[in-house]
C-alpha cells in the first residue's frame, strides 16, 4: 500500500511519514502542491493525505485538479480549519474524509484504513471476530472468552466489537466516542475510561492474559 | 476681542455658520429697511404734493376772481408770497428753509408774475420745456439747482394763462436723509450684534462637539475611560450625539474588558498545561528509566489534549456567542438524544457513587443540530460529574409545554456559590474550586440561544442543590425553520455585553 502525504509543515510531515511507515505503508511525502500533483498523476497511490494550506496552492484546488485529471485515489483532508462549512466544502470538492488539527496519529491510521476498506469493497463482511481466546458472534451479539459466555450489555458488546475490529491497533477516546456512541466531542473527563474499565472487568477478570490495554495518553488497544 | 481669536478660528464651522446666517440676516433686514424708507419717502412727497395742488387751486381761484386791473399783480403776488412763505418756513430748522416759487404766465400784455428766489430765468426756461397736465405734481430739474422741484400747473381760465407752483422740500429731504442715516446705523448695529451673538452661540454649541472630538481623541490614544461630560445638559442633537457616543464607548470598553478577561483567562489556563508539558519533557529527557520516561510523555499528551480542548472550547463559545454557529437542524427526538448521552455518562456517575436518573419517557420532537445538543448535554453532565460531589443525586428531566421543550438538570449538590450564580453562563466564570476552564456553561447557553431558546439557572431551596434549565422551541413551534438558515438568537447573543443576569432566577442563595 502506497500513500502520498502532502503537508507543508515539516514536523507534521516527518512524524506522519514515520508513523505511516511504521504501520507498514510506503510513503511519498512532499510540501508543495505542484510537486504533489506530479507525484499523484503517476497514479500509484492508494490513499492521499492532503493538508489544505500549502505554500503554492490551496489544498482544495489541488484535490479539484487531481479529480479533474482522473486521479481517483481516496483523499484524507488535514486542516486547521475546523468549521462545519469547511468540512462540507472539503468533502464536496473531492475529499473523502476530513480530520482537523490537532489529531492523534492513531486516528489518522484508522481513517486511512477505513478509506482503503471503502476502496476495496469486495471483502465479505465477517460474521465472527476472533482475537486469541476471545470470540465474538456478530449476528447473535454474543461474546465468549475461553469458552465462557460473557454477560455484556449491548453497548459493551459494541465497544468490544470496535476494539476487536481494530485488534492490535490503538484507538483513541474520541474514536471510541465517534464509532461506538456516534458522538463527536472532546472530553477531558474519564467517561470512556469508565466504560473500558467495566468492559475489562468482564473480559479480562477471569483470565491471566489481559487483552484490553490502556496506552496512557493515547488510548486503548486490544491485543494478544 | 477678535485679536485673541487665532486664525484657526476662521476655519471653524462656528465662524462659517455665523457668517452665512449673518449675510442672510443682513440682506433681508436691509430689504426691510429699504421698503420702510420708500414708504416714508413716498408719504412725505405725497404730503408736499397735496399742499402744492391745494395751494395752486387757491391761487387759481384768486387769479380768476381778481379783476385784471392795476392791482391784480399785486394782490395775486401777495397771496402767492403768503402761500410760499407759509410753506417755506414750515420746517423748524432754519437751514432747511424750503424753496418755493410761483409763476403766472398770463396771455395778456401784462408781464408774467414771479414770486420766488432769484434766478427765475433758468426755472422759467425749464417750465416751458415741461409738458404738464393739470392737477398732478411732477419733478423738474433746473440747471443750477441741486435738488429737483415738484411742480404743479393750473390753468386759470380760458385765455387767462397758467399758474405754476414749484417746491423744493428741503425739510423733507433732510428728514429723509436723517431717517436713512438712522436706519443705516440701526441696520449696521443689528447686523454686527447678530453676528456676534451667532458666533458666540455657535461657538458654545460647537465647543460641545469639540468635547466629543477630544474624548474620541483620548480613545484613539488608548484611554477607554474618557467620556463626554456634557452629555445630558440640554436635550438637543449634540446631547444625543454625546449620549450615543458615551453609550458606544461603554459597550466598546465592556467588550474590550471582556476580551481582556478572556485573553487573560485563556493565557492563564494555558500556562499550567504548557508548564507541565515543558517540565515533563525535560524530566523525560533527563531520566534513564524508560518506564518513567514513557509515563512522563503520556502525561504530556494528556496535557496537550487539555490545551487543545481549551482552544476548541473557546473557539466554539466565541463562534456561538457571535451567532456564527452554522446549525444543521434536523427533526430530532430530544428524549432519544438525552437517553443516548445519559447512557454514555451513567457508568462515570456510578463510579462516583452519584445517581443519574432520567425522566424523559415521551418523545419530544424539535428541529435541532444533534451534534450541538449532544455537546450541550455532555457539558451539563460533565459539570455535574465535577461539581455535584460524591453521592449526589442528579436528575435529567425532559418536559414539553406550549411549544417549548424544557431540559432540567437538577442535583442535590452544594449549589453554585451565590456570587457565581449570576455569571455561570459567562465565559471563564468559574468557582474557586473549579478545575474546568469556565467555558462549558457558556457554550450551553450559546447553543440554546442559537436554537432560539434560553438557559437559566437557580439554586433550589429545599433540599438544596441547583437546577439548570434549557428551553428549546419544539418541532411544532418552528416547523418552517430551514436547516440552512443561520439562526437568529432571540436576544443579543453577540459577543458584546451578554446579559446573563436576565437568564438567572435566584430563588435562594
Amino acid at each position: 500500500m502506497r500513500l502520498l502525504v502532502v503537508e507543508d509543515d515539516h514536523t507534521i510531515r516527518d512524524f506522519l511519514t514515520r508513523a505511516l511507515t511504521e504501520a507498514g505503508f510506503l510513503v511519498d511525502a512532499c510540501a508543495q502542491g505542484t510537486q504533489a500533483e506530479r507525484l499523484a498523476l503517476e497514479g500509484v497511490h492508494d490513499v492521499m493525505v492532503i493538508d489544505l494550506t500549502l505554500p503554492d496552492m490551496d489544498g482544495l484546488d489541488l484535490i479539484h485538479r487531481l479529480r479533474a485529471q482522473g486521479v481517483s485515489a481516496p483523499v484524507l483532508i488535514l486542516s486547521a480549519r475546523r468549521s462545519v462549512d469547511e468540512r462540507v466544502l472539503g468533502l464536496d470538492r473531492g475529499g473523502d474524509d476530513y480530520l482537523t488539527k490537532p489529531f492523534a496519529v492513531a486516528e489518522v491510521l484508522a481513517r486511512i484504513r477505513a478509506l482503503l476498506r471503502r476502496s476495496t469493497p469486495n471483502q465479505p463482511e465477517a460474521t465472527r471476530l476472533r482475537v486469541a481466546d476471545l470470540e465474538l458472534d456478530l449476528i447473535r451479539r454474543e461474546a465468549h472468552r475461553g469458552g465462557t459466555e460473557l454477560q455484556l450489555t449491548q453497548q459493551e458488546f459494541a465497544l468490544l466489537e470496535y476494539l476487536c475490529r481494530n485488534a492490535g491497533r490503538v484507538v483513541t477516546r474520541s474514536m471510541v466516542l465517534d464509532h461506538v456512541w456516534k458522538m463527536r466531542f472532546d472530553t477531558s473527563t474519564n467517561i470512556v475510561d469508565v466504560h473500558i474499565h467495566r468492559l475489562r472487568n468482564k473480559v479480562d477478570r477471569d483470565s491471566d492474559k489481559p487483552l484490553i490495554r490502556t496506552m496512557r495518553g493515547v488510548g486503548y488497544v486490544l491485543k494478544d | 476681542m477678535f485679536s485673541r481669536i487665532s486664525s484657526s478660528f476662521y476655519r471653524t464651522a462656528a465662524w462659517r455658520l455665523a457668517l452665512r446666517s449673518t449675510i442672510v440676516f443682513a440682506g433681508s433686514s436691509a430689504l426691510v429697511f429699504f421698503m420702510m424708507y420708500s414708504l416714508v419717502a413716498r408719504a412725505v412727497r405725497e404730503r408736499s404734493d397735496s399742499w402744492l395742488i391745494g395751494e395752486s387751486e387757491t391761487l387759481r381761484q384768486v387769479a380768476l376772481t381778481t379783476p385784471k386791473d392795476a392791482l391784480y399783480a399785486r394782490i395775486v403776488g401777495e397771496v402767492a408770497e403768503l402761500a410760499t412763505q407759509e410753506f417755506a418756513f414750515d420746517s423748524h430748522d432754519d437751514d432747511a428753509s424750503n424753496t418755493v416759487f410761483f409763476y403766472e404766465n398770463g396771455e395778456g400784455p401784462e408781464p408774467p408774475l414771479w414770486v420766488g428766489p432769484s434766478g427765475k430765468e433758468a426755472i422759467i426756461t425749464s417750465l416751458r420745456r415741461l409738458s404738464l397736465s393739470g392737477r398732478s405734481a411732477v419733478s423738474m430739474t433746473v440747471p443750477g439747482w441741486r435738488m429737483p422741484f415738484r411742480v404743479v400747473a393750473a390753468d386759470v381760465g380760458p385765455g387767462m394763462g397758467r399758474i405754476y407752483l414749484g417746491l423744493q422740500d428741503h425739510a423733507a429731504r433732510i428728514m429723509l436723509a436723517r431717517l436713512l442715516l438712522w436706519f443705516f446705523l440701526g441696520w449696521i448695529s443689528m447686523v454686527v450684534f447678530g453676528f456676534l451673538i451667532a458666533v458666540l452661540g455657535m461657538r458654545r454649541t460647537l465647543k460641545r462637539v469639540d468635547a466629543i472630538t477630544s474624548a474620541a481623541a483620548c480613545i484613539g490614544t488608548g484611554d477607554l475611560s474618557s467620556r463626554v461630560a456634557s452629555a445630558d445638559k440640554p436635550n438637543d442633537e449634540i446631547a444625543r450625539l454625546a449620549h450615543t457616543f458615551n453609550t458606544m464607548l461603554d459597550r466598546i470598553s465592556a467588550s474590550v474588558n471582556q476580551l481582556q478577561t478572556v485573553t487573560d483567562a485563556v493565557a492563564h489556563d494555558m500556562k499550567s498545561p504548557i508548564t507541565s508539558v515543558r517540565g515533563s519533557l525535560e524530566a523525560a529527557l533527563s531520566t534513564d528509566d524508560p518506564n518513567l520516561s514513557r509515563e512522563l510523555v503520556a502525561g504530556v499528551v494528556e496535557s496537550l489534549d487539555r490545551l487543545s480542548e481549551i482552544v476548541t472550547a473557546s473557539l466554539d463559545v466565541a463562534e456561538a456567542e457571535a451567532g456564527a454557529l452554522r446549525l444543521r437542524r434536523e427533526p430530532s427526538d430530544l428524549a432519544d438524544l438525552i437517553h443516548r448521552v445519559t447512557e454514555l455518562y451513567a457508568p462515570a456517575f456510578n463510579e462516583r457513587r452519584q445517581t443519574l436518573n432520567t425522566l424523559a419517557a415521551k418523545p419530544v420532537q424539535a428541529m435541532v443540530d444533534q451534534r450541538f445538543i449532544v455537546r450541550l448535554l455532555s457539558n451539563l453532565l460533565e459539570n455535574e460529574l465535577r461539581y455535584a460531589g460524591d453521592g449526589a443525586q442528579i436528575m435529567v428531566i425532559l418536559t414539553e409545554s406550549e411549544g417549548k421543550a424544557h431540559i432540567r438538570i437538577r442535583d442535590n449538590g452544594p449549589g453554585f456559590p451565590p456570587e457565581l450564580l449570576a455569571h455561570v453562563f459567562q465565559r471563564f466564570a468559574k468557582g474557586a474550586k473549579s478545575e474546568g476552564h469556565g467555558l462549558g456553561l457558556a457554550f450551553v447557553r450559546a447553543v440554546a440561544l442559537a436554537h432560539g431558546g434560553r438557559a437559566w439557572v437557580r439554586n433550589l431551596d429545599a433540599p438544596g442543590g441547583t437546577e439548570i434549565v434549557i428551553e428549546i422551541p419544539t418541532f411544532a413551534a418552528n416547523p418552517a425553520t430551514s436547516p440552512a438558515q443561520t439562526p437568529t438568537p432571540d436576544r443579543s447573543a453577540g459577543p458584546l455585553l451578554p446579559e446573563p443576569s436576565t437568564d438567572v432566577i435566584v430563588t435562594s442563595s
